[in-house]
C-alpha cells in the first residue's frame, strides 16, 4: 500500500502538493502541510504531487 | 564588451549573454540563441557586465539546459544563494541591507525567515485577504475601458492593465496607504529596470537610484511595521509583525527587507506575465477564442502562459566547493546563471517547446523557480491574479486589440514590456 509522508523539517510550505492534489493534501493556517488522505484516493495525482514538490519533503512508504 | 567562450566556428562567438540590448530583442531571436546554446554549449561562460563602482567579478557560466538547472537548484548546500541570487555582481553590503532579503540568503537563516513569512503568506489567509483580486481586477478594467473613450479609444496594456492590478494587490496585501502607492509604483520600476536608460538616466546613478528607491520603500515599510504594532489591521503587514517561529519575529529591517522583495519579485514578475499574455493571446487568436470561451482551461492556460514568458530569466547560485554537473568540474566560487527561460523550452522535457498550447498537461515549467527551498512564495496568488486578470479582460473587454509592436525591457534578468499599444474600438 502507498502511504504519503511529509518530512516537515524540509517542507517550505509551497502549496505546490496543494494545487496538485487538494484533495490529498492541506496547508493549516499555521502554514503546516497537512495530509488529509495518507492513503490516496487518486494516486496518479498524489505521485504528481510528490514529484512536484519543490522541497523534496513528500515521499511514499 | 565580454567576449563568450563557445565553440568557435558555431556562430555563438558574437552572442554576449551580458549585453542588455540582446535581452530588447523580440523573443524568436533570443530563444534562438538560447537553444543553440542548450544544445552546443550547455554551460557557456560569459564576462560579467560592468557596472560603475561595482568591482567586475571573475564571469558566470549560463545553464540552459532542465536538467542541470534541476541539479544545481535542488541542491542549495553546493550552489549557495546567499551570495546573490538577483544580481550578477556579488552585492556591496549597503545595498544588501535593503535587498538582502529571503531570496539570497542560505540555510539556516533563509530556513527560518522562510517559515516566519510561510506562516504569514499561506494560501489560507491570502484567500481571505485576496478575495479583492476580483475587485482589483474589474476596477482596472473599468478605468482602461475609461481612458480609452475619453482619449482617442486607446490603452497602453502595460500601464492600463497589467501593471495596477499586481501592484494594487500587493499594496492592499500589505495594507499601503493610498498617498503612497505611486511612489512604490515609480521605485520599484527603477529597482527592476536592471538599468534601462529609459527609467534610469545614467548608468552612473545606477547604484544611488538603487540606494535612494531601497530607503524609501524601507522607511515606508518602517514607518508602517511600527503603526501596526499598535494598530493591527487586516492586513499582512500586521501578521509579519506577528509571525513568531520558536520564539523569534522579524527584526524592522527584515520586514522592511522582505516588503521590497515582495514588491520586486510580486509586482512586475505578474505584470509580465499579464502584459506577455496579452500579447502572446494576440499573436495566437485560435487560443484566445478557446481559452475565453472555456473557464475550464483557466489552470492549464495561466501554467503555459508563465512558462512560455518565463518572467523572470535567471537566478544566480555560486558553488560553495568543487563541484561536477553533467561530468564537468567546476572549482568552489563558480557562478551559475539559471536560464529558466531556456529551461523552459528544453526538447527533452517539452514536447514541442516553441508551441504555445493552453492546454500543455503536463507542464513542468520552471518559471516559478525550480526544485529547491526557494521556490516561488507568491505562485499561488501570482496564478490567482493571472487567472482573474484574463477571465476579467475576456468578461469586460472582448474587443482588446493589440495595434502596435511591445517596447520591450533592455533587462537580462527580467523578461519584460515597457509598453504595449491596444486598442478598445467599442
Ligand atoms: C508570474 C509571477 C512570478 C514569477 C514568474 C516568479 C518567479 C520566481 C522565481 C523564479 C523565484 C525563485 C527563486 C530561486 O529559486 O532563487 C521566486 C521566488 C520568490 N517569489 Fe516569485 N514569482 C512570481 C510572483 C510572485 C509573487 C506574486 C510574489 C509575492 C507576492 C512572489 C514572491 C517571491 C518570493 C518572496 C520569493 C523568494 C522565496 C525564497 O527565496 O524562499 N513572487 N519567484
Ligand atoms: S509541495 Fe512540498 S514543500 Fe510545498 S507544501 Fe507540499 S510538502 Fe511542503
Amino acid at each position: 500500500m502507498t502511504r504519503v509522508q511529509v518530512d516537515r523539517e524540509r517542507c517550505i510550505s509551497s502549496g505546490v502538493c496543494e494545487h496538485v492534489a487538494p484533495a490529498v493534501f492541506e496547508l493549516d493556517d499555521d502554514g503546516v502541510l497537512q495530509v488529509l488522505q495518507a492513503e490516496p484516493d487518486d494516486p496518479a495525482a498524489a505521485a504528481e504531487a510528490v514529484r512536484g514538490c519543490p522541497s523534496g519533503a513528500l515521499s511514499f512508504s | 564588451m565580454s567576449a563568450p567562450v563557445v565553440p568557435s566556428g558555431s556562430g555563438l562567438e558574437a552572442v554576449d549573454l551580458s549585453d542588455r540590448t540582446f535581452w530588447a530583442q523580440p523573443p524568436e531571436v533570443k530563444h534562438a540563441v538560447l537553444d543553440q546554446l542548450r544544445a552546443e554549449a550547455p554551460f557557456a561562460f560569459f564576462a560579467e557586465p560592468e557596472i560603475p563602482y561595482l568591482p567586475v567579478g571573475p564571469g558566470y557560466h549560463a545553464v540552459t539546459r532542465y536538467a542541470d538547472l534541476e541539479a544545481i537548484s535542488c541542491r542549495p548546500d553546493l550552489f549557495s544563494s546567499g551570495a546573490g541570487a538577483v544580481s550578477i555582481q556579488d552585492m556591496p553590503p549597503d545595498l544588501n541591507e535593503f535587498y538582502g532579503s529571503l531570496i539570497s540568503m542560505d540555510d539556516p537563516r533563509h530556513a527560518k525567515i522562510r517559515r516566519i513569512v510561510a506562516k504569514a503568506f499561506t494560501p489560507r489567509i491570502l484567500e481571505g485577504l485576496v478575495g479583492s483580486v476580483q475587485a482589483v481586477a474589474e476596477d482596472v478594467v473599468a478605468r482602461a475601458r475609461r481612458t480609452a473613450e475619453e482619449g482617442d479609444g486607446t490603452i497602453d496594456v502595460v500601464a492600463d492593465l497589467a501593471a495596477p492590478i499586481p501592484l494594487r494587490v500587493i499594496c492592499d496585501l500589505m495594507g499601503v496607504p493610498d498617498e503612497d502607492r505611486a511612489m512604490v509604483l515609480h521605485e520599484s520600476n527603477v529597482i527592476l529596470s536592471g538599468g534601462d536608460p529609459e527609467l534610469i538616466e545614467s548608468e552612473e546613478h545606477a547604484v544611488e537610484a538603487f540606494l535612494t528607491a531601497g530607503a524609501l520603500l524601507s522607511g515606508l515599510m518602517t514607518r508602517m511595521a511600527v503603526e501596526r504594532r499598535s494598530h493591527p489591521a487586516d492586513d499582512l503587514t500586521t501578521a509579519l509583525v506577528n509571525a513568531e517561529v520558536d520564539g523569534e519575529r522579524l527584526t524592522d529591517q527584515e520586514i522592511a527587507s522582505f516588503f521590497i522583495l515582495l514588491l520586486v519579485a510580486g509586482n512586475e514578475t505578474t505584470r509580465n506575465a499579464i502584459s506577455q499574455g496579452v500579447l502572446a493571446l494576440s499573436e495566437h487568436p485560435d487560443q484566445r477564442d478557446r481559452w475565453a470561451a472555456d473557464p475550464g482551461l483557466d489552470k492549464t492556460a495561466v501554467e503555459e502562459i508563465v512558462r512560455w514568458t518565463s518572467p523572470i530569466t535567471w537566478m544566480r547560485r555560486t558553488a560553495t566547493q568543487d563541484v561536477e554537473l553533467s561530468g564537468r568540474s567546476f572549482p568552489a566560487g563558480t557562478k551559475f546563471l539559471l536560464f529558466y527561460a531556456a529551461a523552459n523550452r528544453d526538447p527533452a522535457v517539452f514536447a514541442d517547446p516553441h508551441r504555445f498550447d493552453l492546454a500543455r498537461d503536463p507542464n513542468p515549467h520552471v518559471g516559478f523557480g525550480s526544485k529547491g527551498p526557494h521556490f516561488c512564495l507568491g505562485a499561488h496568488l501570482a496564478r490567482r491574479e493571472i487567472s482573474v486578470a484574463f477571465r476579467t479582460i475576456f468578461q469586460q473587454l472582448p474587443d482588446l486589440e493589440v495595434v502596435g509592436p511591445p517596447a520591450r525591457l533592455q533587462s537580462s534578468f527580467v523578461n519584460g514590456l515597457k509598453r504595449l499599444p491596444a486598442r478598445l474600438p467599442r
